[in-house]
């Protein structure tokens, strides 16, 4: 006997959607990741709606409503009206009702992506607010990002490393930097990303599939 | 192929469940999945019981992971969740300027804490060293004693 069993005798509503955190520092990508993440997922068939969390505007939200990659009235906007760990850790309360809000309005929502305003390597998402979180910095922000070994590359479930391509023009060691990142965080995932053209997008969306929404 | 959970059925140590977790532990069925402490908020997670059996397990948002939770019970085979064992660091402020400065680093540092009267619990997510470097002029002043460091 499990829960699922008594759920399909009883015709019980089905099981919440999985709320997927992504933080970061400013400018390392994270929207661009979710523009990624978006056709990535629908193609996959999977049931998506996305949270932006932005300072004081929604910035964010309009960028992915005018997209055109999803139905604008699946992308809800939080203000954080402070920095922005402050709703996603201390008190993620908007942040949960606007997860809430989706799934009444859309049932059969599967995954949530929520994605923090930028911040610095001391960001972490609350347990309470979201099932597995990732955090995205880049080469560009400099090399020695990992050795520096910040809660948010340390905790999160997932370690993105983007814009590869950019490595050899600022002088990073890839392969370095993707080994003491690794090495921080006990050889838990870090995967390498460039958003632009979409490289090692399915490498997240496999991870998701198999970690998040028990797919594989 | 995983073993699909959602939700918690009940608590190993129900009276309800008693009878029917002692017939499956008659015949070795108890399976115990291990939950490590950094883990235990989680609504949804992957992990392996004792015997290996790989489990996707998902909660309701309004139930919480208790040590002890029964996950899945059949005729022959249980699953239990047992948590690990958290660490934690006990510190005691020598006066109240001290736990001033003591609760402004925790918070700023984003320790996880608990209360317990007059000392200040650290539930530990890292080794004990990278915490203590952290406020090492208040230990090395001696505004802040450790009163033990224990699992």
């Amino acid at each position: 006997m499990s829960r699922i069993a008594l759920r399909s005798a009883t015709a019980e509503p089905q099981i919440a959607a999985a709320r997927v955190g992504i933080g970061g520092p400013v400018g390392s990508g994270k929207t661009a990741l979710v523009e990624r993440l978006i056709p990535a997922l629908l193609t996959r068939g999977i049931d998506i709606a996305v949270i932006t969390n932005d300072l004081v505007t929604a910035e964010d939200a309009e960028r992915i409503r005018r997209s055109g990659l999803i139905d604008p009235a699946r992308v809800s906007a939080v203000e954080a009206g402070a920095c922005p760990h402050t709703v996603i850790r201390e008190d993620p309360t908007l942040n949960i009702e606007a997860a809430d809000e989706l799934e009444r309005r859309f049932p059969g929502v599967e995954l949530i992506l929520l994605e923090s305003g930028g911040d610095n390597l001391a960001s972490t998402f609350s347990r309470d607010l979201t099932d597995f979180w990732m955090f995205v910095i880049d080469v560009a922000g400099g090399d020695d990002i990992p050795r520096k070994r910040g809660p948010g590359v340390i905790r999160a479930d997932l370690l993105v490393i983007n814009k590869i391509d950019l490595a050899p023009h600022v002088g990073v060691d890839l392969d370095r930097m993707h080994r003491e990142a690794l090495g921080v965080r006990g050889e838990r995932p870090v995967l390498l990303t460039n958003c632009r053209r979409g490289e090692g997008i399915d490498a997240i969306v496999d991870l998701l599939e198999r970690e998040v929404l028990f797919r594989t | 192929m995983a073993l699909r959970l959602h939700g918690i059925i009940g608590r190993s140590d129900d009276a309800a469940y008693a009878g029917r977790l002692h017939h499956v532990e008659h015949h070795g069925g108890i399976e115990l999945l291990f939950v490590p402490p950094a883990d235990v908020g989680r609504k949804r997670f992957r992990l392996t019981t004792d015997r290996g059996t790989d489990c996707a397990v998902s909660l309701d948002r309004d139930e919480e992971l208790v040590d002890g939770a029964l996950l899945f019970l059949a005729h022959d085979r249980a699953i239990i969740v047992r948590f690990g064992e958290q660490e934690s660091w006990r510190l005691r402020p020598a006066d109240q300027a001290a736990a001033l400065k003591l609760g402004w680093n925790a918070g700023n540092l984003h320790w996880r804490v608990r209360f317990d009267g007059d000392c200040l619990v650290v539930l530990l997510d890292g080794p004990l060293e990278t915490y203590r470097a952290r406020i090492k002029p208040l230990l090395e002043s001696r505004e802040v004693g450790e009163v033990d460091a224990v699992r």
